[in-house]
């Protein structure tokens, strides 16, 4: 296969995927509702990103593959397109190619007891459809499974002379922590700098943190309207969005700042006027869903959530942040703010890197303020140490008396359990529990 | 020179017998649940039906299977895995991948040009895409074994069934029959469920022509069908009972033994 | 378990690796001292050592189930945790003064939060292990054991100089050059020593003071000198994998007539192929490199794949390896992802491989056999 097919070839899923984008774009931009138009706004940002990654593959441009738990600012500041190699599991596991892929994913021979979204990207990289970056940040957090995802990318023959940093995530939450990751994060703009021939300025990742910051005291006002009862929104419009928004595509971009900003109009004007998340269907339950949506199936099961039982999707683990802003005052207080995002703050690594406290703490804290009838654990197959963390959890949910259903799925994969075996226990649990 | 080769498996024991180059008789009986017994019950009828006195008449025997341990007249045993190999290719020498689908496992093997395994897979920890599943299926419906595997029986449109543990398919299964789901269909739905099971496996030890089914599950046509249709290959016959392969290969692996002695 | 080996001292060695609590830990503790329970290779159990702390390896030995820990463990869970807990809430470890881990995968790294709820053990502890082997993570891990260090005087009353960590050192040193001298006859042709009696004794070695363990090993050592191995077997294998500590499985491989001459396991070549360096100048930092970067790593670390794959090349060359087994324990996915790549290198390299899945507690011996049996046929021995 010569460079041109291989190019074409590693671009081709990321093209499709792009194009799935879209169409939901298009079908969003039909909706003439507020929510809709966030949508729209939502994909249109998203669209640009994919579409200067494929361009950088074309011209042969530098970009990177990284993640949102690797200080995205940075890349905003050194203006560099970046992509995360995880990324379609979590976006486009909806697409119809979807189910040949994890198939294909199968027939590499990788044990189907590692995590759904860490074997898709293996075998995309492993069969060539993966676009190959100027240089890679990979992720050793917050589990086995991602660690893992970057020793294979190493060994594959195609991947390994790309140049590769994993900033270490340290096991503890301290000061000392901080400084160490921070000092991590350096060594990860120095690496970049060298493979990409970008130059880190201090004055615009100030700029770029500064308006970081404004999406996220936006975002942080957004998350009090929730608070309301009934709540504005469910699972159609909020957290997973926003943390797309915010860390996925371009952090501290002006563009995101102006899509909170009219999230959170949206979100008051239902406030003020007393309209719950869905308009033909009373709330009933409050949930808190403590995982990342199904996207693998999540059109055909959180309608029905909404719809059967009037259970409202309050609050995710992907909307929960304790975000603290990122003091600008200097270099150096950016970069142990950064740090201190990225390894505590960010959702599902804040939860899973370290030990189990900030499973319970974050629950109990989450149940109180948003006022939770339920919580639900969906216990994907990927998530081992949230497995072993289930007991935890349980006892928690004891001890502040709200119920707690741990349910054991695949988020990606429908194959695993199906949609109605997950219905039927979420249905048993409900009525189990008097709720609803 | 006379050999034997004894395939003690879990559902069924098989026993050949071989003479040089051909196959003098061959026997396949329920297994009881001693396996010395269907060894013996085997290899009696096998020896009877040779017009042979005794087992003594045969100057080598290799044991095979679940219970070739339990071979007590074997001169050796052999996995499973070698035997079928060997059996298909010998049955058939341009066999090159064997997908064997016994009582209560299922495995795939892929070949050299001799016949000798280069790679395998095997899939002995639970029922689903083994024979198991097959009769928990035909009890379910109804219909018995011959009304999965008849190709009349398939419908053009197969149900779709996720689970990949087989109790689980079973409740799906039923969940269909109550949802008015028309027989044909759910039968090709479940012949293309072992289908999509038995092709990861292959895909992982690599496909290469031409792939054989030995095993009692082989004559089930709707699962040959199913498969053909998901590798993309057509399934190459054997000339003879797909279900004596793993005792050929035993009784051709008897045979070369006598040789060196 | 079944040996020709005529030892007394192997079989003290062999039934200390049969059960959790033996005579040697019993006498100790007897005796006033104190036993701190640990998970995982990467502990540096010379600080305990230097602390006059019996470092004890936690198994799940024994274990008929998993009722107990099943409340706070998940289906997906590795059985190795699920067992030892179980254990562990069972009583079998309430011999423990404390409890010492790292984070070392996701299943191990939660035992620490699960105990820490259920059970009394005074001093309960978890080291944050680097993912990585560059020298900021050997810093940060020489961080670490000096938090420790500071720990462990707190809670036990007591000071650790750094002449004691030296002498811890070249205690366990003693114990690394042994065990290799035990691995040197398994490079003969016909050597004195099986898999499965290799790993009894390995284990051993985690299970009682150093002191004890070393006498006895010099003695077995002894007593095998110039004894050939008595042994029929058709090949020679190498198994790579993880936490193997149940001889019983090995042994249900050598009756195929596999035998097997090394290994890369958590209690085999990887705690024991390199000395801690004990001319340094500062004892700690000695630890820290030696845990994070001279040792041989594990799957876990990040950027060491590479380094992993030749130091199997280099046994394979050593051993006479004929065939490589790669065992992992279901829901592993270390070790999932690194037999995977395994495969790849041994498959161009023409090395047989087979890949196998187990539970902690054996089981399915008659599956294991039937694969076992078809590898050896395979490889054509």
């Amino acid at each position: 296969m010569d460079r041109r097919e291989a190019k074409d070839r590693a671009l081709a899923r990321y093209r499709q995927e792009r194009d799935w984008f879209a169409f939901l774009l298009e079908a969003a931009g039909m909706m003439n509702t507020p929510e809709g138009q966030l949508q729209v706004k939502l994909l249109n940002i998203l669209l640009d990103s994919k579409q200067k990654v494929v361009e950088c593959v074309e011209n042969d441009k530098p970009f990177i593959a990284a993640y949102f738990c690797t200080a995205p600012e940075l890349f905003t500041a050194m203006d560099l397109p970046w992509f995360m190699i995880m990324e379609t599991p979590f976006l486009g596991a909806t697409a119809p190619y979807i189910m040949e892929d994890l198939q294909g994913a199968e027939e590499m021979g990788l044990g189907t007891d590692l995590c759904t979204a860490i074997r898709l990207p293996i075998y995309y990289i492993e069969s060539g459809q993966m676009p190959v970056p100027s240089a890679v940040i990979g992720l050793l957090s917050p589990c086995d499974g991602t660690t893992m995802l970057q020793q294979i990318l190493r060994h594959n023959k195609a991947w390994h002379n790309v140049p590769l940093f994993c900033p270490d995530p340290p096991y503890t939450s301290d000061e000392r922590a901080i400084k160490y990751f921070a000092k991590e994060l350096r060594q990860m703009v120095k690496f970049i700098e060298q493979h990409t021939g970008r130059k880190l300025d201090i004055d615009r990742l100030r700029e770029v943190c500064e308006e970081s910051n404004r999406s996220y005291a936006l975002w942080q006002e957004y998350n009090e309207l929730r608070r309301a009862v009934p709540c504005p929104h469910g699972w159609e419009i909020g957290g997973a969005q926003a943390f797309a928004v915010s860390q996925c595509f371009r952090a501290g971009d002006p563009r995101c700042t102006d899509w909170f900003r009219q999230l959170l109009e949206c979100g008051e004007a239902k406030v003020k006027a007393g309209r719950g998340a869905n308009d033909y269907v009373p709330e009933k339950i409050r949930l808190l869903w403590f995982d990342i949506m199904p996207y693998g199936w999540i059109f055909e099961f959180m309608p029905w959530l909404e719809q059967e039982w009037g259970a409202i999707l309050v609050m995710d683990m992907f909307s929960n942040f304790p975000y603290t802003l990122i003091d600008t005052s200097s270099e150096e207080t950016m970069f142990h703010d950064l740090a201190k995002r990225n390894l505590m703050d960010v959702p599902m690594i804040r939860q899973a890197r370290g030990t189990a406290e900030n499973f319970s703490s974050d629950i109990v804290r989450i149940v109180k303020d948003y006022k939770i009838d339920a919580v639900i654990w969906p216990g994907h197959m990927g998530h081992k140490d949230g497995a072993a963390t289930a007991g935890i959890m349980r006892e928690t949910c004891r001890g502040i008396g709200v119920p707690f259903l741990h349910i054991g799925l695949d988020l990606f994969d429908k194959r695993y359990t199906s949609v109605d075996e997950v219905k039927d226990k979420v249905s048993q649990f409900f009525t189990g529990m008097g709720l609803g | 020179m006379l050999v034997g080769g004894c395939d003690v498996g879990s559902t069924t024991g098989k026993a050949v017998i071989l003479d040089g180059a051909s196959i003098v008789s061959h026997f396949i009986l329920p297994s009881t649940t001693n396996p010395e017994k269907t060894a013996r019950l085997a290899m009696d009828e096998a020896v009877k039906m040779a017009g042979l006195g005794s087992l003594a008449d045969l100057r080598y025997v290799v044991g095979t299977g679940y219970g070739r341990l339990k071979v007590p007249f074997a001169n050796e045993n052999v996995s499973e895995i070698t035997c079928h190999a060997r059996g298909a290719h010998w049955l058939n020498p341009a066999v090159r991948t064997v997908v064997d689908i016994g009582g209560q496992d299922c495995k795939v093997m892929s070949l050299d040009k001799n016949g000798k395994v280069l790679e395998f897979a095997m899939n002995d920890r639970c029922a689903a895409g083994t024979g198991r599943f097959f009769e928990a299926m035909a009890r379910v419906l109804g219909c018995g074994l011959d009304g999965i595997s008849s190709l009349e029986n398939q419908g053009a449109n197969p149900a779709t069934i996720t689970s990949q543990c087989s109790v689980f398919a079973e409740s799906e299964v039923v969940t269909l029959i109550n949802e008015g789901i028309d027989l044909p269909s759910i039968i090709a739905g479940i012949n293309n469920a072992v289908a999509n099971r038995i092709n990861s496996m292959v895909r992982r030890i690599g496909l290469t022509k031409e792939l054989a089914l030995t095993g009692g599950c082989s004559k089930n046509e709707g699962l040959a069908q199913a498969l053909e249709k998901k590798l993309g290959v057509t399934v190459t016959l054997l000339p003879q009972d797909p279900q004596i392969a793993g005792a050929v290969g035993a009784a051709l692996i008897a045979g070369e033994k006598a040789n060196h002695q | 378990m079944e040996t020709t080996i005529k030892s007394r001292a192997f079989e003290e060695l062999a039934a200390a690796a049969e059960g959790i609590m033996n005579p040697a830990v019993q006498e100790w503790r007897e005796g006033g001292g104190k036993v701190v329970g640990y998970f995982c290779s990467h502990v540096p159990t010379e600080v305990l050592m230097a602390a006059g702390i019996l470092p004890f390896r936690m198994r799940g030995t024994g274990s008929t189930g998993t009722e107990l820990s099943d409340a706070f463990f998940s289906s997906i869970n590795c059985s190795f945790p699920r067992h030892t807990f179980n254990q562990a809430l069972r009583g079998e470890y309430d011999f423990l003064d404390g409890l010492l881990c790292v984070s070392s995968c996701d299943h191990i790294r939660r035992v620490y939060d699960n105990w820490k709820q259920n059970l009394d053990t005074p001093f309960i502890k978890i080291m944050s292990l680097p993912k990585k082997v560059g020298d900021p993570q050997a810093e940060w891990y020489r961080e670490e054991i000096t938090l420790l260090k500071g720990e462990l005087e707190k809670q036990f009353n007591l000071q650790i100089s750094d002449d004691q960590l030296r002498d811890a050192i070249k205690l366990r040193n003693e114990t690394r050059r042994l065990q290799r001298e035990l691995y040197d006859l398994r490079k003969a042709q016909n050597p004195a020593i099986t898999g499965a009696e290799t790993l009894a004794v390995m284990v051993a070695g985690s299970a009682m003071p150093a002191e004890r363990y070393n006498a006895l090993l010099k003695t077995l050592l002894h007593d095998l000198n110039g004894v050939n191995g008595t042994r029929d077997f058709r090949a020679r294998l190498m198994i790579v994998g993880s936490e193997l500590d149940d001889p019983e499985y090995i042994e249900v491989i050598e009756e195929q007539g596999g035998l097997v001459v090394t290994d890369s396991i958590c209690y085999g070549t990887r705690t024991m192929w390199v000395d801690v360096d004990e001319q340094a100048a500062d004892p700690v930092e000695a630890l820290a490199r030696y845990y994070i970067q001279e040792r041989p790593s594990c799957p876990r670390m990040n950027d060491d794949q590479p380094r992993r794959a030749q130091f199997l090349r280099d046994l394979i060359q050593e051993f006479q390896v004929d065939g490589v087994i790669g065992e992992r324990m279901l829901f592993c996915d270390f070790w999932c992802a690194e037999h995977y790549m395994n495969k790849m290198d041994f498959k161009e390299a023409g090395v047989p491989f087979i890949q196998l899945d187990r539970e902690y507690i054996t089981s399915g011996k008659g599956q294991l056999r039937t694969r076992i049996q078809a590898f050896l046929e395979t490889m054509g021995k």
